[in-house]
């Protein structure tokens, strides 16, 4: 089994003109894609303008990629130079946009608009998706909350935590499946109610 | 949704399900909107395991990339085949251009090392002693000549040429080596590696004495007088 082959298999498709399989690829790489931005911009709003212009980015480079690396291996690369390139232009740049952020508390993209997922909105989304996603795992059984924990938090593939666990990789890939769909029942209703669906659902 | 889809969907996810069964949920997944929401659901639920502080989770980037990616031209095949084609473009110049920088390297190299040996080295050396060594003995020949005609007019001996134990006569040695193997060398250039050795030190061009393949024209050590 290719290590990878899950994300060559959408790339390919990306290649041959789908692209609806790229929107898979930066559904599963947008949050780790702007946490790593953050690493070189405090400002949230601008990790995700960074982050959606090297999406962009690596869409159009697509045909380059050969498939030798790890698909987020060279996403993570042109995140890495675009976030550069995105602080020495800003520090050439006479307007200090953390300023207004620091004084206002909201943030603004560089046409001087309020960005959508820093609107009040937004933040209590995102509050509400945590505090679901947080309380459904609490509520998992012991295997199975240890599974997805070692997969999602430690990074362990179903080999090292099958290992682990002292279980089939079978059993392994069926914990990880089912913590997941309990956590997802809980998340659905939040997705499709909006907001408050999650205290109700408490 | 059956059971197993989503359970190969989770697999995939993680990367751990095998290549063949990738490429047909890969093109349900960019089909199936709310196979794609679930795909979506299950990066959420990573985000928040690893409390990933100051992502937003409800999928913004994700909105915006896709809105701004419909002004995108689609991808084609022929886009990543011309990809390919210009790198294996490059990569037919990177061994040639290696070949010819090596080529020039060696080529400086010997051309350095041979403006180092001429001035005094021993290369020069070697062909002064041979020279110097093969006129002595023409000059006795010619001396001997001299003295000999007096009393021998129509005919005269060349006299053996005397070989110092000292006395290195590499031509020699060279048109023994090139007769001896005459079978294995073109004509041509035997031809002229003889004339060469022949033209360039005279004092070793006849038979030494004791050879047993006198020289033509010559009958023992004796030249006859043309006259």
């Amino acid at each position: 089994m290719s290590a990878d082959a899950s994300d060559l298999s959408l790339v390919r498709r990306v290649q041959r003109g789908d692209k609806g399989a790229f929107d898979a690829l930066v559904l599963k790489y947008q949050h780790k894609l702007v946490k790593l931005v953050m690493r070189y911009v405090r400002n949230p709003a601008e990790a995700e303008d960074i982050a959606q212009e090297a999406f962009i980015k690596a869409y159009r480079a697509l045909p380059q990629f050969r498939g030798d690396s790890a698909f987020y291996t060279w996403l993570y690369r042109i995140a890495i130079n675009t976030a550069k390139n995105a602080v020495v232009s800003r520090d050439r740049s006479p307007i200090e946009y953390d300023l207004d952020r620091s004084n206002t508390d909201e943030s603004y993209d560089m046409q001087g608009r309020m960005k959508d997922s820093e609107t009040p909105e937004g933040l209590v989304l995102t509050d509400e998706i945590r505090s679901t996603v947080n309380a459904a795992i609490d509520a998992l059984p012991e295997d199975l909350r240890t599974a997805i924990v070692l997969r999602e938090l430690e990074g362990l593939s179903y080999e090292e935590i099958a290992e682990a666990m002292a279980c089939p990789v079978g059993t392994v890939r069926s914990r990880i499946f089912r913590a997941r769909e309990a956590i997802d029942r809980r998340l659905r209703e939040v997705f499709e109610g909006g907001l408050g669906r999650a205290e109700e659902l408490g | 949704m059956n059971e197993e889809l989503d359970s190969q969907l989770s697999a995939m996810f993680d990367n751990e399900l095998p290549a063949a069964e990738c490429e047909l949920l890969a093109r349900r997944l960019s089909r199936d909107g709310d196979l794609k929401a679930r795909w979506g659901r299950y990066a959420v639920i990573g985000a928040v395991i690893r409390a990933e502080r100051g992502v937003t989770l409800d999928g913004t980037v994700a909105g915006r990339v896709s809105a701004a990616l419909t002004s995108e031209p689609v991808l084609s095949a022929s886009d990543t085949a011309q990809a390919s084609g210009r790198r294996l473009q490059y990569r037919w110049w990177q061994p040639v251009a290696g070949v010819g920088l090596a080529a020039g390297v060696a080529a400086v190299s010997i051309l350095w090392l041979r403006s180092q040996a001429v001035p005094g080295g021993s290369h020069a050396a070697a062909p002064l002693v041979v020279a110097s060594t093969s006129i002595a003995p023409a000059t006795a020949a010619r001396s001997a000549l001299g003295n000999a005609s007096v009393t021998v007019p129509d005919s005269f001996v060349v006299p053996p040429v005397q070989q110092s134990p000292m006395m290195v006569v590499p031509a020699t040695e060279l048109a023994d080596y090139v007769v001896a193997h005459s079978p294995y060398s073109w004509p041509v250039s035997r031809g002229n590696l003889l004339s060469a050795l022949m033209v360039s030190e005279p004092g070793t061009s006849s038979t030494p004495a004791g050879s047993d393949q006198p020289a033509p024209g010559v009958q023992g050590n004796a030249i006859q007088n043309p006259k």
